[in-house]
């Protein structure tokens, strides 16, 4: 059914009588941007003519923002990326558009907020396939290489192999697991450091065996679950210790038999926190944000010192989040955490699979596995030095330095100023003047792995930045796309480029590739392997293109300057990224409210990326813990 | 059994193909269950999943019936043509909405509509394998064998807001339950080799015991989470208890014992590091032979690559690009034939796992005659991404069920899930319906 203006407005001004004038701007808002979608959206989305099952009346009413958020959210997407109204329809104008769209964002978000920034669940999750690797290192202090043997996990959420809600359990992971922790307690039993960390008590005069073995455990335990013990803890592995004794091993053998069975118990396999029993939000348990923090920016368990600190409830005292956030940023232990973010940030990880470009055309890749090594670090390293440096986050966009080294040096036809002695080793290094090459989108591993493995591609470039530089992902094609008809004349246009300007001719596909392309064309000086060409086939390359609100721009830094005039939707689109990354698992309406008061404090101090790490740590939902009601959106 | 060390020894040393033959050999006649003592060998089902649907315009065979002739994508099936069934007209209407790709091929073997999600409320039905598996569990050492070469795409595809989750798993044990694919040929060899060779009862008995312990532990942790968090330690304790339960099988002297069909030899192992995307396919083949053979499991699934993929098909004569991208070939001639190609190239794959099956004597037949290998894609034409007349062969017989040789035609947009109806008869694991069936598939069988 319908709802039409009118009910609404008349349904407004009962309310008015009763409300104060916050309220009556409010309902004078919601009325506005309702005339302005009645007069631009109502001729396709009414419910007799529903195109893409869209109906405007679904958000016709102010109760809608709360309970159609979704829908808000998405319409205001769409009009946003100019994508709609279509092309030939009547458009609201620019100051329109812009009025509407303020006003819905900030009144989904109004909504969504009423209660101010909320925990969202803390869900038990699965240490993925580098987590447990990790730890099995700094629990053991036993360095060997064993994530490669267990299967590899999706991922969920904001994109992260991290993401509770993905971490699934196989039968495979099960066996691998029991494998493993046989693997792992054989090499523990026969290295010198593993034992020490271990074998703590050794029975004697003075000490019968299960004295010892209860020495051991409880000593050994704690750090394999992350949190102090209990008696009813240690009972299932004093009694494997018993059976072990029992059947004829040794003392020693039966200590790393009960190990084994530690290495498959889900308090190991999984972090999980002791529930909250409600009703209210409450801080996170200590140990538990000791782990929060340590997989956060170390990919592994607490180390001595957050187990100290969390043993005297220190852990929530801001000062002392933001010095530690500081200190494990510049432990080599972080490395993991920029490693495990940017590669999945930016898809870089399948360089080393389905992007790898390929090897007849592209040799030197397929030959020189130190350039493939670079090429995978730089992006990585620089993330990691942005941070560590507290340099603006501005300067991923771009940047008057990068990461170098002899073979990126020559890769990419530059002359940097390496460390003479160490020019191998990749390095924080000052690009020289008007280099094209500073901030992410100057690096090859970005430009290889949003092509093709055989040509570049503008189309995979250009939607490649919208959806993880800018976070406003394309939407997909629409269904049954027409294939691309031929020309009159009778044969489809060769180029690239003239086959991207047909396709849009479509009014269907312009809305999208309007904006897509034109991102990609800046680009098209990079080759498949990110290395400058002037010539493309024979042709002199054109990196000249319009944006989708008509910005002219010509080649890579006049696009960056396009960017860094959008930075704020870069800051959101990385917050949030992180904020997913640090909490392990997908955001919900409810954490824009937090990211929007982490963007807010970033904005203020002029993008500092510091500020940004040690505000995700500060925020409601890394620091609190939900009450185990707080489900209520999905 | 071979120890972990001694297998990384061996790292990198590149065996080659063919190598197989010196893999598996028959068991001694002493050690296999007679034929008549035992009855009928068991059937086995496996299931090649190809992405990105295939050139449509040279797939479908001429002729129907008996009396049909291959097409040139499925040519090399020549030696097997009487070994197959080729159908037409099938389709998965489950999936006829959404986005053109994680709908259609994560339903592949589950005809069901997945649910629209970056991750939290994953959703699809149990696939067609893992009915078969939860019959074969108990019977063999390996429930059954998830297998891929590309690993798990990664990250959420912000386009159409599908985790690609979905895109890389065919095989679902629940709705909620995504099976974790193997990608290494070296570690599923030992994975067989060490299910095949047994355990010693003692270990296996530590193994129980110490899985028993940690599960109780597990029940602990089950009382001591909230309720949302419930169904995680539930998973668990549901894969560690049928661990357990394996064990104990393997422990106790009294139960009917496991035994392999074939011996499998401990030096054999391929190399980890396969040379190329052809090389990792064939291993991959040789793993469900090898597997099929010595009877370490009855079901498997493989994916030539993940939903999406866009593997570059350059080492294969002919074609200069990448596999997604020629799906799309918007009619161009030279993206078509490159497109057929590499729709070929696949079902050369698939022939070349049917002939090693069918070069396997087992009683008065073949490995082959007691299987049921579908090649299956979940779009026809990629660049429309449809799910109609989906390309499908079923290869085997089926244990002498299915009657093979032949070019199925059926009315349009007929029920997919009927052949699965079929197939799990086939297999030993009927079921009056499986998703939106609505019977058996008509002419399939023999009788």
């Amino acid at each position: 059914m319908q709802f039409p203006l009118k009910t609404v407005g008349c349904l407004a001004a009962v309310l008015l009588a009763f409300s104060g004038i916050a309220q009556t701007r409010e309902t004078a808002e919601f009325t506005a941007a309702q005339t302005s979608l009645n007069k631009y959206c109502i001729a396709c989305h009414s419910a007799k003519n529903a195109v893409g099952g869209f109906r405007l009346d679904s958000v016709a009413s102010p109760e809608s923002l709360r309970t159609e958020a979704r829908r808000w959210v998405r319409l205001a997407a769409r009009v946003r990326e100019f994508e709609m109204p279509p092309k030939n329809a009547p458009a609201p104008t620019l100051d329109e558009r812009e009025k509407l769209l303020n006003w819905v964002e900030g009144a989904v978000r109004r909504k969504a907020c009423a209660d101010g920034p909320v925990p969202g669940p803390a869900m038990i999750r699965r240490l993925n396939r580098d987590e447990y690797a990790s730890t099995i290192r700094d629990l053991f202090e036993l360095h060997i290489d064993i994530g490669n043997l267990l299967p590899a996990e999706g991922a969920g959420g904001e994109g992260f192999d991290n993401a509770a809600e993905t971490l699934f359990l196989s039968p495979l992971h099960s066996e691998k697991y029991l494998e493993l922790a046989k693997m792992v307690t054989e090499f523990a039993a026969k290295d010198f450091k593993p034992r020490a960390r271990v074998l703590i008590a050794q029975p004697g005069p003075d000490l019968t065996p299960d004295a010892a073995a209860r020495q051991i455990l409880a000593a050994f335990l704690p750090r394999a679950f992350r949190r102090p013990i209990t008696g009813a803890d240690l009972d299932p592995y004093l009694s494997l210790f018993a059976a072990a004794r029992q059947r004829g091993q040794t003392f020693e053998g039966a200590i790393f038999f009960a190990l084994r069975g530690v290495l498959v118990s889900p308090m190991f396999l999984y972090l999980s926190e002791p529930p909250n029993p409600g009703p209210a939000a409450r801080p996170a348990d200590q140990f538990a944000l000791a782990s929060r923090l340590s997989y956060f920016l170390w990919g592994s368990m607490p180390d001595e010192l957050l187990f100290d600190l969390a043993a005297d409830g220190k852990l929530q005292e801001p000062a002392v989040l933001r010095e530690l956030t500081g200190r494990m940023l510049r432990n080599d232990r972080s490395l993991v955490f920029a490693q495990r973010f940017v590669e999945q940030w930016l898809h870089t990880r399948e360089l080393a699979g389905n992007k790898a470009p390929d090897a007849k055309l592209y040799p030197t890749w397929a030959a020189d596995e130190d350039l493939r090594s670079d090429i995978r670090f730089q992006p990585i390293l620089f993330f990691r030095e942005i941070l560590i440096r507290d340099r603006p986050i501005l300067d991923l966009l771009d940047s008057k330095h990068t990461i170098g080294t002899n073979n990126l040096e020559k890769h990419l036809g530059l002359k940097l100023p390496l460390n003479a002695n160490q020019r191998q080793q990749p390095q924080w290094t000052e690009l020289p003047e008007g280099s094209r090459r500073g901030g992410l989108l100057g690096m090859p591993a970005l430009l290889t792995v949003s092509s093709h493995p055989h040509r570049t591609s503008p189309v995979l470039r250009g939607a490649f930045i919208l959806e993880n530089i800018l976070g406003t992902p394309p939407p997909p094609p629409p269904p049954n796309v027409p294939p691309l008809e031929e020309t009159k004349e009778g044969a489809t246009p060769k180029s690239v480029r003239a086959r991207l300007e047909l396709h849009r001719t479509n009014p269907q596909c312009a809305s999208c590739h309007s904006r897509i392309d034109p991102i990609g064309f800046a680009l098209e000086n990079y080759d498949v392997m990110g290395r400058w060409r002037d010539t493309d086939g024979g042709q002199p390359v054109d990196a000249k293109a319009e944006m989708a609100d008509g910005t002219r721009i010509d080649g890579p830094q006049e696009l960056k300057a396009a960017l860094l005039a959008r930075r704020d939707a870069f800051t959101r689109n990385l917050t949030s990224k992180l904020l997913g990354f640090a909490l392990g698992r997908g955001l919900t309406l409810a954490d824009s409210c937090t990211v929007d008061a982490i963007v807010t404090r970033v904005r203020e101090h002029n993008y500092s990326s510091q500020t940004l790490l040690e505000e995700i740590v500060l925020s409601v939902p890394f620091r609190q813990q939900a009450p185990p009601s707080t489900q209520k959106e999905k | 059994m071979i120890s972990r060390r001694n297998a990384l020894r061996g790292l990198g040393v590149s065996l080659g193909l063919p190598w197989l033959e010196g893999m598996a050999a028959p068991a001694p006649a002493a050690r296999m269950p007679g034929a008549a003592g035992r009855g009928r060998p068991p059937v086995r089902m496996a299931a090649l999943y190809l992405p990105n649907g295939v050139n449509v315009n040279a797939w479908t065979p001429i002729g129907s019936g008996r009396n049909f002739a291959l097409s040139p994508t499925l040519a090399p099936l020549a030696d097997v043509k009487n070994d197959i069934v080729v159908m037409s007209n099938l389709w998965n209407e489950a999936t006829k909405g959404g986005d053109g790709h994680y709908v259609k091929e994560a339903a592949i073997l589950t005809c069901r509509t997945i649910k629209k999600t970056p991750g939290a409320d994953i959703a699809n039905g149990i696939s067609v394998d893992q009915v078969a598996a939860r019959k074969s569990a108990a019977l063999t050492p390996i429930p059954s064998l998830e297998l891929g070469v590309s690993p798990v795409a990664i990250g959420v595809d912000a386009v159409v807001g599908y985790t690609r989750i979905y895109g890389s798993h065919i095989a679902w044990s629940s709705p909620t339950t995504p099976l974790a694919r193997e990608l290494n040929p070296r570690s599923v060899y030992e994975r067989l080799y060490r299910a095949t060779s047994g355990q010693d009862a003692g270990a296996a008995k530590l193994d129980g015991l110490l899985l028993d312990r940690v599960l109780e532990d597990a029940s602990r942790l089950r009382g001591q989470v909230g309720t949302q968090d419930r169904h995680r330690i539930d998973e668990y304790l549901s894969v560690m208890r049928s661990l357990e339960e394996r064990a104990d099988r393997a422990a106790s002297a009294s139960s009917a014992p496991w035994k392999p069909r074939a011996a499998m030899k401990a030096g054999a192992a391929p190399t980890d590091r396969p040379n190329g995307h052809a090389e990792h396919v064939r291993l991959m083949m040789d793993m469900i032979a090898v597997a099929f053979q010595a009877d370490t499991t009855r079901v498997a699934t493989f994916m030539f690559g993940n939903s999406v993929s866009d593997i570059s098909f350059r080492f294969v004569d002919g074609v200069n690009s990448s596999h997604h991208e020629v799906s799309h070939h918007q009619k161009d001639p030279d993206k078509l034939r490159q497109y057929a190609i590499i729709s070929r190239w696949h079902v050369e794959q698939y022939a070349y796992l049917l002939r090693k099956l069918k070069s396997m004597r087992e009683g008065e037949g073949t490995v082959l005659d007691n299987s049921l290998i579908l090649f299956a894609s979940a779009l026809s034409d990629g660049n429309r991404h449809s799910p109609h007349n989906l390309p499908l062969v079923l290869g085997g017989r089926g244990g002498g069920r299915i009657d093979a040789g032949r070019h199925l035609v059926y009315a349009e947009d007929s029920p997919l899930s009927n052949l699965y109806v079929s197939m799990l008869d086939a297999f030993g694991a009927p079921m009056e319906r499986f998703a939106d069936s609505t019977g058996p598939l008509a002419g399939l069988m023999k009788g």
